[in-house]
């Protein structure tokens, strides 16, 4: 390899462009075409109204990050928002301070991927198959729970009920805003920390990861039980913006999620992961389903356009990544 | 020349983007030989199998085959013009039975369905003549690497081909199983079968060719009757110079090193029967034996992958063995595992990423963050330590070659200086340069007071770096030899009969 033999020099930067330029750009241009055929979509409010749409599936979009870049994957994901939520919407119904039941919902939400977590570990079973059982568990345990109806915290003076939904200057969300400060943080929590590297290197091959040293069985424990806590505080911060949490919220989570990840640009084969991207999925799946009712076209539509963009994204991603292995193939 | 040449290569050149992979090469086989292909990683000799089996298309240059010009478009027509290969890696399903390894996509057929007599029947002589006698509707993965070799290589002999292209068909093959192949190879050139062989060992492509290419930088540099060429020639051929000594001297101890011990004591696991043994600080110590014989095993043992059934070790540290590789991590402790592309490296990730491995994801100590610029310095220093050769610290572990690779595994573990050095198979798969420089990487870790465990499937690397070697023969740890005691004939003995041959005596022998 006459290339490749050279001695390293003083390394240049690895790629001009972050990798989310793409999906940001696509972003950019569906809002706007909508805008230029209905410029009412491009009032601020709407615009904020869509981030503030996108918060709570967004949150767990930014877990499932860490999760598909240590190459699991969590389908419970929907079960634990909802379980999460349920409980701390009965505590506030049983008269604790709703900021002090959001606590406990949250930590609930942990205990919850702790389970999946110490399952996947000690069976040493890939998350896939025991979110596949815990989402059961977890759906029907919430259903005893609440018994089937919605739970509707009756004493909502509380401040923790108007928090959420208030909006900054008039226009900007508060659930908009902790949604955005989660995503800068656990951007800096996956690149980086010494968190964020375990996960990435165990995602890009667990057994290399592991005759490294690197404690792979604890990265995904804490990759799990991080999962379940953002479940829970996406669920608390639900049942303070919509004042109650109905029983079936949640069920239809885990494939919009999944897609907002995958839109994104993170990849499945894991080793690598693009919050950012994710966040910018989920946007560009809500402007696809509110675009759609801007041009009087049925909401029921937006389902299929949202899997047929899921399509449009992995090919496109897939001509690229082809194209790249073509040019770099070297063989000596 | 006396017959005309059963296939022949002219001025084959292949590029990929900016990088050259085959200038000018020609290449020209008589019938019914063994025709060998040397050369350094990246100097286009597996380019150019590829280019005659099919699987890779060249930018210019003529392939003639029984004196006609065919181009060779796809794998499927280079099975039609009796071109059969064996690639270096293996592309077998392991989950499938043997059978069906076999016969891939040519499955024979009775009454429209797949009958499995059949197969059987018609792969009897072959597997008859490479002596693979294993359950044939078991897995594939049952077999060893070995067996599985020669599975792919008996897919390939069922299809009957006049030209057999091996690229590097041992690299996988301990000493027992080599000689067998060999044996396998000189039948089928007495059958009037072409043989094109790739190797890096040159030792054995001096006991199996007739004649050599020696390739450097995608060109052709000599052709020779291997019979007028010597192991030195073919070196300086392959590298275009004089070559120092292949190892390097002993380095003087260092300064100020304390003296430190592992000690070993009955240990036992998985083939591995009760051994006991210890290593001094700045002794390399090899460890010798067959496939299956232990030696993996006990490095496992060591290294905290595999929990010893019996037995204890005290390490420098003053702990006993490791209950995992996280913890021997943290204890200096390190292991290069001799399958660095599955085992060693994260190959999507850049050369910065892998060096990091240890340091970052392995050790608690330190700062939670992770600075890409802290590890950028890290990635730098050992490119420069090692003469690691890559486009930047930013390029993609996959994009190195295999000397490179193996030097980035190493770099990770002496970002944290380790004292124990567990090296399985490092050299497997590099060039003679790459392997030239861990030679002298090992023996530096030994003048630095580490202690080094090195095992081997080519024994004169045993014998040139090694200031004892430990032979493990069925499980039992069956001599410690030292000083004169080294010598090929007597390991190779020992490693192959587990006993000691009766003219030679040695230092110490464990029973």
């Amino acid at each position: 390899m006459t290339e490749i033999d050279r001695p390293a020099s003083p390394a240049p930067r690895r790629n001009r462009f972050p990798e989310e330029v793409g999906v940001i750009a696509a972003l950019l241009l569906m809002l706007v075409v909508i805008g230029l055929a209905r410029p009412l979509f491009l009032n601020p409010l709407n615009l904020f109204s869509l981030l503030s749409n996108s918060t709570f599936l967004g949150m767990l979009a930014i877990g499932m990050v860490f999760l598909l870049a240590i190459r699991e994957i969590d389908l419970s994901v929907g079960w634990m928002f909802n379980f999460s939520a349920v409980i701390a919407a009965m505590m506030m119904v049983a008269g604790l301070n709703p900021w002090l039941a959001a606590i406990a919902g949250i930590l609930f939400g942990g205990l919850l991927g702790l389970v999946n977590g110490v399952l996947c570990v000690t069976l040493r079973l890939p998350a896939i198959i025991v979110t596949l059982g815990t989402f059961s568990m977890f759906q029907g345990l919430s259903l005893v729970m609440n018994k089937s109806r919605a739970i509707v915290p009756s004493d909502t003076t509380s401040t923790y009920f108007t928090f959420f939904k208030e909006r900054l200057f008039g226009v900007v969300p508060v659930a908009g805003l902790i949604f955005v400060t989660l995503a800068i943080v656990l951007h800096l929590v996956l690149h980086r920390t010494r968190f964020g590297y375990r996960v990435q290197a165990v995602g890009s091959n667990p057994e290399a990861a592991k005759l490294a040293g690197i404690p792979t069985g604890l990265v995904r424990l804490q990759t799990l039980v991080l999962m379940g806590a953002i479940c829970g505080l996406s669920g608390v911060m639900y049942v303070g913006f919509r004042g109650a949490i109905d029983p079936v919220e949640g069920s239809d989570f885990v494939l919009v999620v999944v897609a907002a990840v995958i839109i994104g640009g993170t990849p499945l084969s894991g080793g690598h992961g693009t919050i950012i991207g994710a966040v910018v999925g989920m946007l560009i799946i809500q402007v696809i389903s509110s675009g759609l009712i801007f041009f009087g076209i049925d909401a029921t539509w937006s389902t299929f356009v949202t899997g047929a963009v899921i399509v449009l994204a992995v090919s496109l991603d897939q001509l690229i990544k082809h194209q790249r292995a073509r040019r770099a193939d070297r063989i000596g | 020349m006396d017959r005309p040449p059963l296939i022949e290569v002219r001025q084959l050149a292949k590029h990929y983007g900016g990088v050259i992979a085959m200038a000018d090469m020609n290449l020209s086989v008589e019938p019914g030989t063994i025709h060998a292909v040397v050369g350094e990683n990246g100097a286009g000799k597996s380019t150019l199998m590829k280019v005659l089996a099919g699987a890779v298309q060249p930018d210019s240059g003529d392939i003639i085959l029984d004196g006609q010009p065919v181009s060779i478009g796809s794998p499927s027509r280079a099975r039609q013009q009796g071109i059969g290969i064996v690639y270096q890696e293996l592309s077998l399903f392991p989950e499938r039975s043997v059978l069906a390894n076999l016969f891939v996509n040519a499955e024979p057929t009775r009454g429209g369905f797949i009958s499995l007599s059949a197969m059987e029947q018609q792969c009897g002589p072959v597997l008859d003549q490479l002596g693979l006698h294993v359950d044939l509707r078991g897995p594939l993965s049952r077999l060893s690497i070995g067996e599985q070799q020669l599975v792919e290589l008996s897919r390939v002999l069922i299809e009957k081909p006049r030209l057999l292209i091996l690229d590097e068909p041992n690299s996988a093959l301990n000493r027992a199983e080599t000689e067998r192949l060999f044996k396998v190879l000189e039948g089928l050139r007495a059958q009037g079968i072409t043989i094109l062989y790739v190797s890096h060992r040159l030792e054995e492509v001096f006991a199996i060719s007739d004649r050599i290419t020696i390739t450097r930088n995608g060109r052709d540099t000599r052709t020779a009757r291997t019979a007028e060429l010597t192991i030195p020639q073919v070196i300086e051929g392959m590298i275009g110079q004089h070559r120092e000594a292949m190892f390097p001297p002993p380095l003087p101890r260092k300064e100020g090193v304390a003296d430190r011990a592992l000690v070993v004591s009955g240990v036992a696991g998985g083939a591995l029967r009760e051994a006991s043994f210890s290593v001094g600080s700045g002794e390399i110590v090899g460890l010798a034996g067959l496939e299956g014989s232990g030696v993996s095993d006990l490095l496992e043992i060591l290294f905290g992958t595999r929990q010893a059934k019996v037995g204890h070790a005290s390490y420098p540290d003053g702990g006993g063995l490791p209950r995992s590789p996280t913890q021997a991590a943290r204890r200096g402790i390190c292991m290069v595992p001799a399958d660095r592309r599955k085992n060693g490296l994260m190959l999507d990730k850049s050369i910065l990423f892998n060096i990091s491995n240890v340091v970052v994801g392995a050790r608690n100590d330190g700062p939670l963050t992770f600075f890409p610029s802290r590890a950028l310095e890290r990635a730098q220093r050992q490119i420069q330590a090692l003469r690691i050769r890559a486009a930047s610290a930013f390029a993609p572990a996959n994009a190195l070659s295999g000397g490179n690779q193996q030097k980035v595994v190493i770099a990770k573990w002496l970002e944290i200086g380790p004292d124990v050095f567990l090296l399985d198979d490092p050299t497997r798969g590099v060039d003679v340069g790459a392997k030239r420089e861990i030679y002298a990487l090992i023996r530096q870790m030994g003048a630095e007071g580490g202690i080094v465990l090195f095992s081997s499937t080519e024994l004169p690397e045993l014998i040139g770096l090694c200031d004892r070697i430990l032979v493990i023969y069925q499980g039992r740890l069956v001599a410690d030899l030292s000083g004169a005691a080294l010598d090929s004939a007597t390991v190779l003995h020992i490693v192959n009969t587990g006993k000691l041959s009766q003219d030679t005596t040695l230092a110490r022998a464990t029973p």
